[in-house]
């Protein structure tokens, strides 16, 4: 069964939030939705988690005790133990017995040792680990995750990815919103948004191989509107050259994708 | 369901300022109102004057308290002793004996009066300062403390503790400021809210419900700004120790409420067992509504009152005080560890 | 010139100690990138560079002297949450704090100036954060995480300012987790318990590390079977990569599994080497 949105346009205040999105999410598939602030990724994640928001297009999820979603902040009960967080939401989805299908999770996230410890005493890194991993027990078919990794840091941010590796592993499809296109060469697919309209989607290779002529590295750019900095250098997008330069890697693409879709400054 | 009810049962109980709030307000209120809140008078501090002092003494009983005796003494002594508090109800006797009632304490000048019909016959009673017993005379001088309490608290420490709640306040630190310029711009607009608010009440007190303003504008002047630096400190002390505003509000209702109920702006002192009266000689508003009264209807003068302001300097001294010292520690670093929680510094 | 200079510092709190023994020289129109895992000492360094800490031992010298209100004056800092007061306007905001430096305030980004802050996209916001910050020409610009929830043009745009800034001899501390971020800087200083543990550039810090690849068409199978081996997968895309593992001991794993996968190795990534780094 393929989950996920097709053609979705929501409106809020008069303003497309989403506009003619559509997004599969396949078990054992991990896509990544990418977009700054205000692209609507959290809109289109609410979506997919089943919240009543009026919409048109088609929407197509599982019933909403198969579905995991992991908001970007809360998810946790801060005055509440690591255990006691994990029995709470094992029972709301009727998983049999949490403490022991979360152990190995647990484990494997270097969680094991705090099962005591409220959530709110944990470090940033580790209470959304324990958000994850709550939303995970009952082995969703859908698993939605809003900004998992931002403002955690890069350890507990390979150790969030094994866990929705892992969610994927076992059957699930998995949507993974983020700000950081650096994170989206993990998954699968992949899915960019800006201002609810989609910028780019496909495989990251797919995506790579879409972008309209090439990028280089130069000293001094010819056309600066077409240029960004990179380090003390600075990438121009030459929009007429056959594919060389260097390999774009997806940051390049999406700011080319917003540089042809607005012809220079933003 | 079950998980939900197990759920906020164990959040409740990590809560300890809450349970501790559940189970201290019944506590509290039960204390308050059967020990203290008492409008039935036990205790009058009474003066016999007169050629007939010691006679007039001897006939007196509970609830009135001789408190002094003096065969020289007239009705001048009388209004005197009455005035700066030492007694409530004074006795002059001579060929016509006249019992003066002090109408500013309500309840006991209506107590002292309802027993006045047992007088032998040729007794007058004549009731100083607050001749008509009117209640608004006596409550608006104690809710203008009230006013600058809850200003003072809740506002402030609102205020403050957004300041922390949101991060700016490590903005302040980082920029070319002193501590003082913060501190002092940070109190400055509560402080002429509460002198605007203190002018307002006042005025609106004269105007709308006639109350009298007999004494010193200087000695009103002099109790306003020393009650309003306490409250204003009661306000930073509680931001420093509280992480968001509703902890804040909480604290302030657990500083306001005794304050409320103790310091003699509702209930008489005089109704109070000794022990809980030691509570409120504790709280500045007791000495904010006796200073008020005072000056307010009886025109005491300052020897009268130097004991209750000095009450208010030292609280003043030491509320505010320990407030910037609190404060001054969120803007600028020390040698030793902070010892606030920072969770994990990273 | 260095513009801020590190000597031996260390920080405790009670019995943590969060900095420890850090040496770190910043010269004149440098962008330093200072990377780490929660924990590894980061803010509290930044911290103490700002003066809003104090060293437990060693010294920092900002511009030549110690960190005080002098030094202040020459700091433009961003804070990861903006230190922006969001009951105000952008105009005021601008306004407050170019009076408390002394300077003309900045116009605020287009048609945000009579706006609460409060009300402001983050993006625009965090523009706001940078007006104010850069509006008394400081000597020293300290950005923390500065463009997390950014769209990436409108973070390219942010570093062209970032950098042409630093062209003109501001000095520029960046604390990231991002390796997007991480890219835009001069020279990097990665930090793990407390110490700095490598800087220089990308490949400096990378060094010798390895990751070995796995490409097959059974990944989930495969990540499953590295993963109960306690060797740490992560995707990559539809690749397993295992940073700092054996290329021999990955494909007995998985030729103990059944699987039938090509194996690689390949120099590792900047983040795998802080992942590496920032494992006990």
């Amino acid at each position: 069964m393929t989950w996920g949105v097709a053609d979705l346009t929501v409106v809020f205040d008069g303003r497309k939030a989403l506009d003619a999105v559509t997004l599969h999410a396949r078990p054992t598939v991990v896509t990544s939705v990418v977009g700054g602030d205000g692209a609507g990724k959290t809109t289109l994640l609410r979506i997919l988690a089943g919240m009543p928001i009026p919409h048109s297009g088609t929407v197509t999820v599982p019933e909403k005790r198969r579905i995991g979603y992991v908001p970007a902040t809360g998810g946790v009960f801060a005055d509440l133990t690591v255990a006691e967080n994990l029995e709470f939401s094992g029972s709301v989805y009727g998983v049999a017995d949490p403490a022991a299908t979360a152990a190995p999770l647990l484990e494997r996230t270097g969680l094991a040792p705090f099962t005591g410890r409220l959530a709110g005493d944990l470090s940033g890194g580790m209470r959304r680990k324990l958000s994850v991993i709550s939303k995970m027990l009952h082995r969703p078919d859908l698993l939605i995750l809003d900004e998992p990794t931002t403002g955690i840091d890069p350890v507990s941010r390979s150790d969030l990815w094994r866990l929705i590796a892992a969610a994927a592993t076992g059957g699930a499809g998995v949507v993974v919103a983020s700000a950081y296109l650096d994170e989206s060469e993990r998954a699968s697919s992949v899915l960019v948004l800006n201002e609810g309209r989609t910028v780019v989607a496909g495989t990251p290779g797919e995506v790579k191989a879409s972008m309209p002529g090439a990028v280089v590295d130069v000293e001094s750019p010819a056309d600066p509107t077409r240029a960004w900095r990179r380090g003390r250098l600075w990438r121009e997008w030459l929009p007429d050259a056959p594919p060389s330069g260097v390999l774009p890697d997806l940051e390049d693409v999406v700011i080319v994708a917003a540089l042809a879709e607005t012809g220079g400054r933003p | 369901m079950k998980a939900m009810i197990l759920k906020e049962f164990r959040q409740l109980r990590r809560d300890k300022r809450t349970v501790a709030m559940l189970i201290a307000i019944p506590i509290v209120l039960l204390t308050v109102f059967g020990y203290a809140a008492r409008f039935d008078i036990t205790d009058i501090p009474t003066a016999v004057l007169g050629p007939g002092a010691s006679v007039a003494e001897g006939m007196l009983q509970e609830p009135f308290r001789v408190t002094t005796v003096d065969p020289a003494g007239d009705a001048g002594t009388a209004h005197d002793l009455l005035r700066d508090g030492d007694a409530i109800v004074a006795i002059v006797t001579g060929p016509t004996t006249i019992v003066y009632v002090d109408g500013t304490e309500l309840f006991t000048a209506q107590s002292a009066l309802r027993r006045a019909g047992s007088l032998p016959p040729g007794v007058q009673v004549e009731i100083l300062f607050n001749p008509e017993l009117s209640t608004a005379n006596i409550m608006i001088p104690g809710l203008i403390g009230f006013v600058l309490l809850a200003i003072g608290t809740i506002i402030t420490s609102l205020g403050v503790v957004r300041e922390r709640a949101e991060g700016t306040i490590e903005q302040l630190a980082v920029m070319p400021l002193r501590p003082r310029d913060v501190i002092v711009g940070k109190i400055a607009p509560y402080f002429m809210f509460g002198v605007l608010d203190l002018v307002l009440i006042t005025v609106l007190g004269l105007v709308l419900f006639d109350v009298p303003f007999r004494g010193s504008i200087l000695l009103f002047a002099m109790g306003g700004l020393l009650f309003l630096f306490v409250a204003l400190g009661f306000g930073v002390l509680i931001s420093t120790v509280s992480q968001s505003q509703g902890e804040a509000i909480q604290l302030a209702i657990m500083v306001m409420i005794p304050q409320i109920l103790l310091s003699g702006m509702i209930f008489p002192l005089q109704s109070m067992p000794m022990g809980v009266r030691w509570i409120a000689y504790l709280l500045p508003l007791t000495y904010f509504v006796m200073i008020m009264r005072g000056v307010f209807l009886k025109a005491t003068p300052f020897h009268a009152l130097s004991m209750p302001y000095m009450a208010l300097l030292i609280m003043a001294v030491v509320v505010f005080g320990l407030a910037v010292l609190r404060f001054r520690r969120d803007l600028a670093p020390t040698r030793r560890a902070s010892r606030r929680s920072q969770g994990a510094p990273a | 010139m260095s513009i801020v200079t590190v000597r031996n510092v260390t920080r405790r709190f009670g019995s943590f100690t969060a900095v420890d023994g850090v040496d770190l020289d910043i010269g004149q129109g440098e962008v330093v990138g200072i990377l780490g895992a929660n924990g590894a000492g980061k803010t509290t360094l930044m911290k103490m560079i700002l003066g809003l800490l104090r060293p437990t031992a060693g010294s920092i010298t900002l511009f030549g002297r110690s960190p005080g209100r002098e030094t202040r004056r020459r700091i433009g800092y961003v804070p990861q949450d903006l230190g922006l007061w969001r009951d105000l306007t952008a105009d005021e905001n601008l306004q407050f704090s170019a009076g408390v430096f002394g300077v003309r305030p900045s116009p605020a980004p287009e048609g945000s100036g009579g706006r609460l802050v409060g009300d402001l996209s983050l993006g625009v916001q965090r523009r706001v954060a940078f007006a104010a910050a850069l509006q008394h020409q400081p000597d020293l610009l300290i950005l923390d995480e500065p463009t997390s929830g950014v769209a990436p043009l409108a973070r390219a745009r942010l570093w062209e300012e970032i950098r042409s800034r630093a062209e003109a001899g501001t000095t520029v501390a960046v604390t990231t987790h991002y390796m997007d971020e991480a890219r835009q800087a001069d020279r990097l200083v990665l930090m793990a318990g407390g110490r700095v543990i490598g800087t220089g550039s990308e490949a400096d810090i990378v060094g010798s590390l390895q990751a070995v690849v796995v490409a097959t068409d059974h990944w989930d199978a495969a990540f499953t079977a590295l993963d109960e081996a306690g060797l740490a997968a992560t995707m990559a895309g539809t690749d397993l990569r295992v940073p700092g593992a054996e290329t021999a001991a990955v494909e007995a794993v998985l030729h103990r599994a059944g699987i039938s996968a090509a194996v690689t190795a390949s120099s590792a990534t900047l983040e795998e080497a802080m992942v590496v780094a920032g494992t006990p």
